[in-house]
């Protein structure tokens, strides 16, 4: 093994870890030249830096690989475990979520709100996720929801009907053998930037209880929109500052009743570990409960992955959080 | 679907094996070529037997031969008379030791299995003779079969499984002559899972593995397991990935290709978009095509 540790975040250290020690074949040649630094915009970025913190691809090269065979994966999942029911939660086409059952009767629920920059994926391509549940006794319920092109370059939208699908869950539960009084939620990326406004959403404003969600892991995700907004992802996101106050979950701490898991991996881009630690920080020291885990060797995509195995870093947290074993 | 780095184009030189030039070749037998995240899963797979343990507690360590590295290490399970999975870890035949392949050890014990990883000399250390390996592998074999039962193993439930240059090795044992040359029984081995392995050494020898394990016409038909299907008894599960290198691919195709033709059991998995060292990884995840596959073979559940 001749890779060093590392801890440091910057570009250069997380690619050539990325990269291994050899060919670099895909990261991307803008990557390697070195370039004079523009005005700082955000911490001790410039723009070129900032922008780079939040486009994933240029810390994890392998983006498109992971995503083939997590779909491949979910295909043979759904073989193994059988298609889910598909029901609505909204008047809307988007709005159903897929529900994958255990065998369990009045068993506890996960879940899962899926990532992809806001912009792209759907529930069926993550049914990988949900083998290790079902079979540990719990439900996976896996939500479709609108992507922000569709919304206009509004997040509202979608983080409006993922707050409307876990008041479903809550109140349908017991229609397919869950357990609403057990419910947790868990998130990847851009939905875990929406799990972050549902875990700190006013729920008794809408008459269901404070503590709706008993547990929730977000994984890479994002707490405060500032950065963002300053980002190229604001060319798509259409930011304005009631957006940017109203879901950024950390300015809505006050709001938080659900304990929490906030994980990152050591080769995310630096704005993706800095949310998570900035995050769990703001509720430590809120004196709410919170667990920070950090995956050693893993950058965003390969974390979602350790989510589908009851050994990977997250499969054991959210099982271990739902005091679910690895065993059925 | 495995794609070299894009390179400038280049003359084919004349073809040495297949369709392949030696520089084609030689990629097919370097995984760094075709897997640039070699290191970080390397390293991964180390970390994460480093937690394995933090959790399970250290693992006995037996010896099964004389020397320092003839050692193996058990992470027992507290079912009694439970089956035994052996694990031969791979890295070229050059490097790898038994510590940093532990991160599978929970998913066996959590399932009510023991798991056994091997310690063995690697090729340089044996001046590049792959048959002092050979020998090593199949005597802790054979020390599983009968010392299973001084750590609460079922040695008559005893499988094994190996990943690359291991999975050759696993292959070798799945069609060792148990009863001639340990006089044990032919089924000491109940079944097999080889990853990512070579079964015939033509055309490695052909390759730049040549540098390093000085072949001879007696070691490459020795240890070449497709060619002793005869002495196959156990069922194999072959496992690869669809970014794995031209030839890893054709090689585990190929030998599931002749077992079935023998009219032995055998199943092929491949997983999709896995490269050489992504597939390794996989074998501790109880619902990857891997480790589900060894649990299966095993009659256990994921747990």
């Amino acid at each position: 093994m001749t890779m060093q540790h590392d801890d440091s975040t910057t570009r250069g250290a997380v690619l050539a870890a990325a990269a291994g020690t050899a060919v670099a074949a895909s990261a991307p040649a803008r990557a390697q030249q070195p370039r004079a630094k523009g005005p700082l915009v955000w911490l001790d970025m410039d723009q070129q830096a900032l922008d780079d913190a939040y486009d994933q691809i240029v810390y994890a090269p392998n983006r498109e690989q992971v995503t083939k065979r997590r779909i491949a994966n979910s295909a043979r999942a759904r073989a193994a475990i059988g298609a889910p029911a598909r029901v609505a939660y909204g008047a809307t086409e988007i709005e159903k979520l897929d529900i994958y059952r255990t065998s369990q009767a009045n068993a506890p629920v996960n879940i899962f709100v899926h990532g992809g920059a806001w912009r792209a994926n759907r529930a069926a391509d993550y049914a990988c996720l949900a083998e290790p549940f079902v079979r540990a006794g719990a439900h996976f319920v896996i939500l479709d929801f609108t992507n922000v092109d569709d919304a206009g370059g509004s997040l509202f939208p979608m983080v409006e009907q993922v707050r409307r699908a876990v008041g479903w869950v809550y109140k349908n539960a017991r229609s397919f053998g869950g357990d609403g009084e057990r419910l947790h939620l868990s998130s990847h990326s851009s939905g875990s930037h929406i799990g972050g406004c549902v875990v700190t959403h006013d729920w008794p404003k809408e008459g269901l209880p404070v503590d709706i969600l008993k547990g929730a892991m977000l994984g890479s995700g994002m707490y405060d929109l500032k950065p963002v907004r300053l980002s190229k992802r604001s060319k798509y996101v259409k930011f304005t500052d009631e957006m940017e106050a109203a879901l950024s979950a950390q300015r809505h701490i006050d709001k938080l009743n659900t304990p929490l898991i906030l994980a990152h991996g050591t080769y995310e881009t630096p704005e993706f570990q800095r949310q998570t630690r900035d995050f769990y920080a703001a509720v430590k020291a809120a004196g709410k409960p919170v667990e920070l885990i950090v995956g050693e060797g893993y950058n965003h995509f390969e974390m979602l992955e350790t989510l589908a195995n009851p050994y990977g870093v997250l499969g054991r947290a959210v099982l271990a959080q739902m005091r679910l074993a690895a065993a059925a | 679907m495995a794609q070299p780095p894009p390179q400038p184009p280049r003359v084919k030189g004349p073809l040495v094996w297949l369709d392949m030039d030696q520089q084609d070749l030689d990629d097919a037998y370097d995984q760094l070529v075709y897997a640039p995240n070699r290191d970080h899963i390397l390293k991964r797979c180390a970390r994460n037997s480093e937690l394995a343990r933090e959790r399970l507690g250290a693992p006995k360590r037996f010896a099964y031969g004389p020397t320092a590295i003839e050692a193996l290490d058990v992470f027992t399970t507290k079912a009694a008379n439970a089956p035994v999975s052996v694990f031969v870890h791979g890295g070229a035949w050059r490097t790898g030791l038994a510590t940093n392949y532990a991160y599978a050890a929970e998913m066996f014990v959590d399932a009510g299995a023991h798991h056994v990883v091997l310690d063995f000399n690697n090729v340089l250390e044996t001046g590049g003779d792959l048959m002092v390996m050979a020998d090593q592998v199949r005597r802790a074999v054979a020390w599983v079969y009968r010392n299973a039962k001084s750590f609460g193993g079922d040695g008559e439930r005893l499988y094994v499984c190996g990943h690359s240059s291991g999975g050759h090795l696993a292959g070798v044992l799945l069609t060792t002559d148990w009863q001639k040359d340990f006089g044990l029984p032919p089924t000491v081995i109940k079944g097999g899972v080889c990853g990512s392995g070579m079964y015939d050494l033509k055309p490695v020898r052909l390759s730049k593995r040549s540098s390093y394990v000085k072949f001879t016409d007696e070691m490459e038909e020795r240890l070449s397991p497709q060619r002793h299907l005869d002495r196959l008894v156990a069922p194999v599960v072959l496992v690869y990935g669809t970014l794995e290198t031209p030839e890893f691919q054709r090689q585990s195709r190929d030998f599931a290709a002749a077992v079935k033709a023998a009219g032995k059991p055998v199943t092929l998995a491949v997983m999709e978009s896995y490269n050489h060292f992504e597939v390794m990884e996989q074998f501790g995840n109880p619902y990857s095509l891997f480790g589900r596959a060894v649990l299966e073979q095993m009659g256990l559940a994921a747990r």
